[in-house]
Order: structure tokens, then C-alpha cells, then sequence
């Protein structure tokens, strides 16, 4: 009896979180309208902003995360725990509280952006604007999957590397990061998908214009506002095959990682 | 936006304390003097009223879509003629009031904005609205009229179309952009003006402005439509016109 019910429940949560998306894209399939709406001008235009802003952000992300990545996994410094809070908060934090407090920091009369005003470069309004939204909310994903696979090299393979002539560059170059690479790998796709999917913090702090700040979340909700539901389902379906794309993707570099374990065991 | 009840979501109406309660679905510029006539609503009727505000063609897709509402105000009479050569009008279109347009500017004026001709000035930052928000419909009519004023500059419709900067889903987050100075201008409604003490409004000449008609229907998706009717009659009444002319609405034209 209890078996029974667990299965029942376990059933109804799993269709709960399956039929909104399979709806949506049946919806989209049935219409006959997806590929025109796909090819309309405002998710085209969503398409391409949204593919080059998440390439941007995660260049960023890549570049200033894995030092902190390493730094995180390697060492103990003082103030250590609260940096680590610092990268936490954002995958906690509203979105609109992002957006809200990026406009603070970041908008013509805020901490920075009042500096760079006069300096006369304006970051609200922009595609700058849009990549510093993404990296704010996806950051995380990529710096802690880093730590937890640079955490999880072992130490002896470093050391061996060491004792056979290695530099310390070289122990990074080709111990840590191929040995990390499936985590590295994991929190990259995982950051990209939160950096496509970034809706609040995006219109509270880059706005709302095609082409320059209209990713493709922006697109579901604005022809929502404007009553052409196909052109909100396209996009939607757009983001879904993202998503379903990146699971697909961890999985992969997650298998990967148990393979390598696996012949270094 | 305050959205106190989301699209959709069942509000009761008969809660634990007796009293009834409606669910309105109405125009973002509609915020205020709704969020003002609930007291005095309450008092003279015993019902209550939980808000769902955005821009009307949003909130017309959430009733098309099947979200309950038992009143919808929209700021033009597009949506509820859609909604009604839909099926899903119980009655008659009320048109309940009128809202002349308004630029605005922040109180410092960084950019330095002192006449409607300013607005196609080079390097402006506007904050507009999206196609599908009907105050974008009037701002384009408002401009057309400007351009023919004389003295206008001749390329003042294309100018202020390439200076926006933004398109928001809806008029207050435009008004919102221009009070933290993020934008140097926006055309708003003149109740939005009027209600913003973060602003500085700008003279319109009298022969170029707008007269945006709001008007209000009973969705077929309404769970307490009598309810609804009434208070739809009730805002065209006197009180209700009072209480809209104190947040900058005028009669409708």
C-alpha cells in the first residue's frame, strides 16, 4: 500500500513537471505556425542576440571564474567563507532584485555608472548591459562546478607531476584542468542555460529593444503583451530544445568524468 | 506592476471574514486611483478588490487564455472590442474615462529637455513603450501632431524613433526608467505624470494632445460578473469620476 502511493505520487509530480512542456511544444508542433514564427523578424533577431550575449557572458565568466575557481579549491584565506557566500547569493537572489541592484551600481546615477557617464559611456540600454545581467545570475553555476572539480583532483597526481620536472603551469595545463575538464565542462553548460534563460534581471536593467537588448525570454513575454501567442510559443519552444540540449549535454560530461575515474582506477 | 493577485489565480469570493471580493484586472496606469477608490469601495458596498495590473493587451491575452477576472479596465477600447468579437464580453463596453498624454523628464534634466520639439533631438535617450501597449498608439498620433505644429523640426517623428533606447511592457516601467534617470524622456499618460513626484512634466500645446478613452467590460470568465457590473457602473458614476479626476483622468471626450 505505501509502495503503491509512492509510486502515485512520484507519478503525479513527474506529469506535473512533464505536460506544461510537452504542451507547449505540441502546441507549437500542431499550429503549423512555428516555422514561420521562428523566422520572424523579432525571434530571429532575439535569436542571434541571445546566442552572441551568452557567448560573451560565458568568455567572461570563464576567464574571471576559473582563478576564483582555483583559488576557492586550493586555499584557505581569510574571508574564504564569505567570498564563497558572495558567489552563492546570486542563485538565490530574485532576478528582479539583480536587475534592480545592477541599475544601482551600473545605471547613470548609480555607485559606477555615474563615473562612467561622464566618461561618457552608458551601460543601461545595452548589450553590455544584457551580458553584465548574465554573468551576475550565471556565474555561480560555473565557479562552484569548477571548485568541486579542481577540489577533486587528486593531490598525488599533482605531486608525481611535480616530482617528474612539471612547473606549476604545466600541473594546471596538464594535470588540473584535463582531469577537471568533465566538471568544468557541466557548470559551463549549466551557466549557459541560465545566461539564455535570464529574463528579470535583463528587462529591469537592459530594457527592452530588438536587436540590442530583446533576448529570447524577453520575446516570450513581450508577444504575450502583444496577443501573437505563436511568435511567444516559438520562442518559448526555441528555449525548451536549449534546455533539453543542455541536460542532454551534462549528462554527457558527466558520464565522461565516470569514465575517467573509472580507467584511473 | 503590483500584481496582488496573479493571472489566474483563484481569488474567493466569499472569504473567512464574510466579505466579498473581486478580481480586477486593470490598465498599469489605472494602479493608483484603483489602489485609492478600494477604501472607499469597501465602505459603501462591503466588497473588496484584489488588483492584477499590466498593460491591457497582456492582461487581454491572460483572459483569452482563460485567467478570471470579473471586471477588466483597459487605457483604450481595442482590447475589450477584441475581447468582445471574441465571445467573451457578458454586456455592454463601458467607456468610464479619459487621460490626455504627457512628456516627462527627470527633475535635474540632464539632458536638457525644455519643449516636445526636443524630443528628436540627436543622442536623446527615450523610453518607449511596445508596439502592443495602446499608449504607444497614442504617442504616434501625438507626434504626428506635433510635426505638423509650425516651428516643428522636420524630422521629428523619425528622430524620436531613433532615440529609443527601450521598449517597455508597459507605461510605469517607462515612467520608472525616466525617474531613475536612466531615460532623459518619456510620453506617459498625464495621471502618470501627475501621480510621479520623481519627474518634471512638460508643457504640451492643447491642439496636439491625445484624449486616450479607457473603458471597462465584464470578461465571460468572470466567477461574480453581477459584482463586477456594479462596480463598473459605479467608477462611471459620480464617486467613481471623483475619485479618477483626483489622480489626473478627465471625463470621457
Amino acid at each position: 500500500m505505501t509502495r503503491w502511493l509512492a509510486v502515485a505520487a512520484a507519478a503525479i509530480l513527474t506529469a506535473f513537471l512533464a505536460l506544461p512542456v510537452v504542451t507547449l511544444v505540441g502546441r507549437a508542433l500542431a499550429s503549423g505556425e512555428l516555422v514561420r514564427a521562428i523566422g520572424s523578424e523579432a525571434v530571429v533577431a532575439a535569436l542571434r542576440l541571445s546566442l552572441v550575449s551568452t557567448a560573451a557572458s560565458l568568455g567572461l565568466i570563464v576567464a574571471f571564474g576559473t582563478p576564483l575557481a582555483f583559488l576557492l579549491a586550493r586555499r584557505r584565506f581569510r574571508g574564504s567563507g564569505l567570498v564563497e557566500t558572495v558567489v552563492d547569493l546570486p542563485l538565490v537572489l530574485p532576478p528582479s532584485v539583480a536587475g534592480l541592484a545592477l541599475l544601482l551600481v551600473f545605471g547613470r546615477r548609480g555607485l559606477v555608472g555615474e563615473s562612467l557617464d561622464a566618461l561618457g559611456l552608458a551601460i543601461p540600454f545595452t548589450t553590455v548591459a544584457v551580458v553584465l545581467a548574465q554573468v551576475f545570475v550565471a556565474a555561480p553555476f560555473y565557479v562552484r562546478a569548477a571548485r568541486a572539480g579542481i577540489a577533486g583532483v587528486p593531490r598525488d597526481l599533482e605531486d608525481a607531476a611535480r616530482a617528474d620536472g612539471a612547473s606549476e603551469s604545466g600541473v594546471v595545463r596538464h594535470v588540473i584542468v584535463p582531469l577537471a575538464l568533465p566538471a568544468l565542462a557541466a557548470g559551463l553548460v549549466m551557466s549557459w542555460a541560465r545566461s539564455l534563460g535570464e529574463f528579470g534581471a535583463t528587462i529591469l536593467f537592459a530594457g527592452n529593444f530588438a536587436g540590442r537588448t530583446q533576448t529570447l525570454p524577453l520575446v516570450v513575454y513581450s508577444e504575450l503583451g502583444s496577443a501573437d501567442l505563436d511568435a511567444a510559443i516559438a520562442a518559448a519552444t526555441v528555449l525548451v530544445i536549449a534546455a533539453v540540449g543542455v541536460l542532454a549535454a551534462v549528462r554527457l560530461a558527466r558520464r565522461g568524468r565516470a569514465l575517467d575515474l573509472a580507467s584511473a582506477g | 506592476m503590483t500584481v496582488i493577485a496573479g493571472c489566474g489565480s483563484a481569488i474567493p469570493t466569499s472569504v473567512v471574514t464574510g466579505r466579498s471580493a473581486l478580481t480586477i484586472f486593470a490598465a498599469a496606469s489605472l494602479a493608483d486611483a484603483l489602489d485609492a477608490a478600494a477604501d472607499p469601495y469597501r465602505s459603501l458596498t462591503g466588497m473588496s478588490y484584489a488588483l492584477s495590473t499590466e498593460s491591457s493587451t497582456t492582461l487581454r491575452t491572460q483572459i483569452e487564455q482563460g485567467a478570471h477576472a470579473d471586471v477588466f479596465l483597459s487605457a483604450d477600447t481595442t482590447n475589450p472590442d477584441a475581447l468582445a468579437a471574441a465571445g467573451l464580453v457578458d454586456g455592454a463596453i463601458v467607456p468610464f474615462a479619459g487621460n490626455r498624454l504627457a512628456i516627462v523628464v527627470p527633475i535635474d534634466n540632464p539632458a536638457g529637455v525644455t519643449t516636445p520639439f526636443d524630443l528628436g533631438r540627436p543622442g536623446l535617450k527615450v523610453v518607449a513603450t511596445g508596439a502592443q501597449v495602446p499608449i504607444s498608439t497614442y504617442a504616434a498620433t501625438l507626434l504626428e501632431r506635433l510635426a505638423a505644429l509650425p516651428g516643428a523640426p522636420a524630422d521629428l517623428v523619425d528622430g524620436y524613433l531613433a532615440n529609443v533606447v527601450s521598449r517597455e511592457d508597459n507605461v510605469r516601467t517607462a515612467l520608472a526608467k525616466v525617474e531613475l534617470g536612466e531615460g532623459d524622456a518619456a510620453i506617459v499618460y498625464a495621471s502618470d505624470a501627475a501621480a510621479s513626484e520623481g519627474v518634471t512634466t512638460l508643457e504640451l500645446p492643447a491642439e496636439a494632445n491625445v484624449v486616450a478613452v479607457y473603458a471597462g467590460v465584464v470578461p465571460t470568465t468572470a466567477e461574480a460578473p453581477a459584482a463586477g457590473r456594479a462596480f463598473l457602473d459605479w467608477l462611471a458614476g459620480a464617486d467613481g469620476q471623483a475619485i479618477l479626476a483626483r489622480f489626473g483622468f478627465v471625463a470621457v471626450p
